[in-house]
């Protein structure tokens, strides 16, 4: 036990990243204590994902530094490892052979250490089988072990639980956090999931268009159960914030009210009439899933206000009419507030 | 004890059943009737033996060239020749299937020319192969190089360039560099597609060869066949037909035997 096994510290000072015209990490700054396990949650491209491939260095920042214990992040890349949303295991080698994947030094001493690692997600007796016969879930404990076998100082996790089921998932936490206890490396997850960030993490972090929305922390005691009262509050609390649009511009938001509401098994369609000077009536739909629908009680005759991002507004001329500034059709997704 | 009173001639009877109601003896059914028909048609003289010898014949003539020694000697020409010029053509196939599917730059250089150059039959090549070359050795390798370079050069290229960039970016960040993320990410994801080309290529080599040897050639099958069809010996002929046959198969099966042992962890390849 060295300086070698603590975590590593994280400064990230004024980050940024764009691709094209678009800011996808816009200025951030924060710092991420030595052994710390931080969560980051946030919509769907809010710049989660980004962030993590730049403190995995498989993607360069703009402008800005990116700081582990007050060097560049780019010398001590060899401490970092990441675990992506799918295994990336190797089909063509054994579970063992993957998890020795880079370690240097001779066959024998890797493969020690791979048994090792695969010892501590509890596959150790999979060792010579291929990868193809594992389930997802025991794919993920690989992967785990792949990244763990090289001792990382800064495990980066990008939604390694996504697309396993429920109990897995929860299986798959417990693991996690009793393999980050032992090791005490900082852990970067990026998640969807809110819970799972209430299950895991010291500080949640918010992401919203590229910049800290929210910096949570949680202090209850570890393990943590879902069943608890504390757990639930914060778990409300940060997913309240984050189902909250900001009114992000004053632009790109129409005013009206919902007429109609359809949904099927999975996604629910919501028209809202929108009236408009001259007495015309124009329509807007909002698809979203039906689980958010819920979470959002509307119903027929909420007044409620859409809002469109820019690039989500295509603009057609309507010929033969009268010209109408105001004739609009959104083509994409827009997101309706009550 | 009721199992041990079966009669051997009983348990051979039930052995022909299962191999029939399996797929055991049934697709051999055919050829041995086509043999057979074959065999009496020319027999009866309902067919003339200029135009097919008997099956039997054939037997009988590559027996007693394997006892002169003459059909070793023309097997092993026409072996070595393949396999040299399989060696050439693959390996240069592969190589600049590597260099054009790992680099932009390689892949703008050399594949448009090689694009144009495998329009061109390379068969049709011959005419000035003799120009160029004579009746040796060397215009029957280069050919056969030529037949065979393009299967392989276009299926290793394919191959390099559809392993999974995730795979690679993993691969990356896990320290390797250089020739190691080469031959332990990318060479293994190529593998399936090489080896369909290998596969593609060997096919080429025989036919090139085939060709190759009738028109020019003082030794080899194709030389024996030719030669054959001087004399009018019919069983000759077609003994080398059937030569040319087999040892294309014996070829596949080389290439399926290393796609069972280097991909083993492709189920589907296990299956084939």
């Amino acid at each position: 036990m060295g300086i070698r096994d603590k975590g590593l510290e994280i400064r990230l000072g004024a980050v940024q990243r764009r691709f094209g015209e678009r800011i996808v990490i816009d200025n951030l700054t924060t710092r991420f204590a030595a052994g710390e396990f931080i969560a980051i949650v946030g919509r769907s491209g809010c710049g989660k994902s980004t962030l993590l491939r730049l403190l995995a260095g498989l993607d360069a920042a703009q402008g800005g530094q990116l700081d582990a214990d007050g060097r560049p992040l780019k010398e001590t890349i060899d401490d970092v490892r990441i675990m992506y949303q799918d295994a990336r295991l190797l089909p063509w080698r054994s579970v063992a052979d993957n998890v020795a994947l880079g370690l240097a030094g001779k066959r024998d001493t890797a493969r020690a250490l791979a048994l090792e690692a695969l010892s501590q997600v509890g596959l150790a007796d999979r060792a010579g089988e291929w990868p193809e016969s594992l389930s997802g879930g025991q794919r993920q404990r690989v992967a785990l072990a792949r990244a763990l076998v090289h001792r990382p100082r800064l495990l980066l996790l990008d939604e390694p639980l996504g697309a396993l089921d429920a109990l897995t998932r929860i299986e798959m936490h417990r693991l996690i956090e009793r393999i980050w206890r032992e090791h005490r490396f900082t852990a970067v997850l990026v998640t969807h999931d809110v819970s799972e960030a209430v299950v895991l993490a010291d500080r949640i972090l918010l992401i919203e268009d590229g910049r800290i929305a929210l910096d949570q922390t949680i202090e209850l005691a570890r393990p943590r159960a879902r069943g608890d009262a504390a757990f639930a509050r914060l778990e409300g609390q940060v997913l309240e914030r984050l189902l909250t649009v900001r009114a992000l511009e004053q632009r790109n938001q129409i005013r009206g009210r919902v007429s109609a509401i359809r949904t099927d098994e999975v996604l629910a369609e919501i028209e809202v009439e929108i009236t408009g000077q001259e007495g015309r009536h124009d329509k807007v739909v909002s698809t979203l899933t039906v689980r958010n629908l819920h979470e959002h009680a509307l119903e027929v005759g909420s007044e409620v206000l859409a809002v469109f991002k820019s690039n989500a507004v295509a603009l057609a001329l309507v010929d033969g009419g009268v010209p109408d500034k105001t004739a609009k059709r959104a083509t994409a997704k827009a997101r309706a507030v009550a | 004890m009721r199992e041990t009173a079966i009669l051997p001639w009983q348990r051979l009877k039930t052995d022909i059943q299962r191999r029939l109601r399996g797929r055991g003896a049934l697709p051999w059914l055919v050829p041995v009737l086509i043999l057979a028909i074959w065999q009496i048609a020319v027999q009866a003289g309902w067919l003339s033996t200029r135009i097919l010898p008997t099956p039997w014949a054939v037997v009988t003539a590559g027996w007693r060239l394997l006892l002169s020694g003459e059909l070793l000697e023309h097997l092993g020409a026409s072996t070595a020749r393949a396999a040299s010029g399989f060696v050439i053509g693959g390996g240069i196939g592969f190589f600049f299937g590597l260099i054009n599917g790992g680099y932009r730059l390689a892949e703008n250089l050399f594949d448009t020319t090689l694009q144009m150059v495998r329009n061109v039959p390379h068969l049709a090549l011959i005419p000035l192969v003799i120009l160029w070359f004579g009746i040796g050795e060397e215009g029957k390798l280069f050919l056969v190089a030529l037949g065979v370079f393009f299967p392989v050069y276009l299926n290793t290229f394919h191959g390099i360039r559809s392993v999974p960039p995730d795979l690679i970016e993993m691969g990356r960040s896990y320290g390797l560099r250089g020739w190691a993320l080469f031959r332990q990410v990318i060479l293994p994801g190529a593998l399936p597609n090489i080896l369909v080309g290998v596969r593609y290529a060997l096919g080429f080599t025989w036919l090139t060869l085939i060709v190759a040897e009738t028109i020019s050639a003082t030794s080899g099958i194709g030389y024996m066949a030719m030669n054959a069809r001087e004399f009018l010996q019919t069983d000759i002929v077609v003994l080398a037909i059937l030569l040319y046959a087999a040892l294309g198969k014996a070829a596949d099966m080389v290439a399926r035997a290393l796609e069972r042992r280097w991909l083993r962890w492709n189920k589907s390849f296990l299956a084939a």
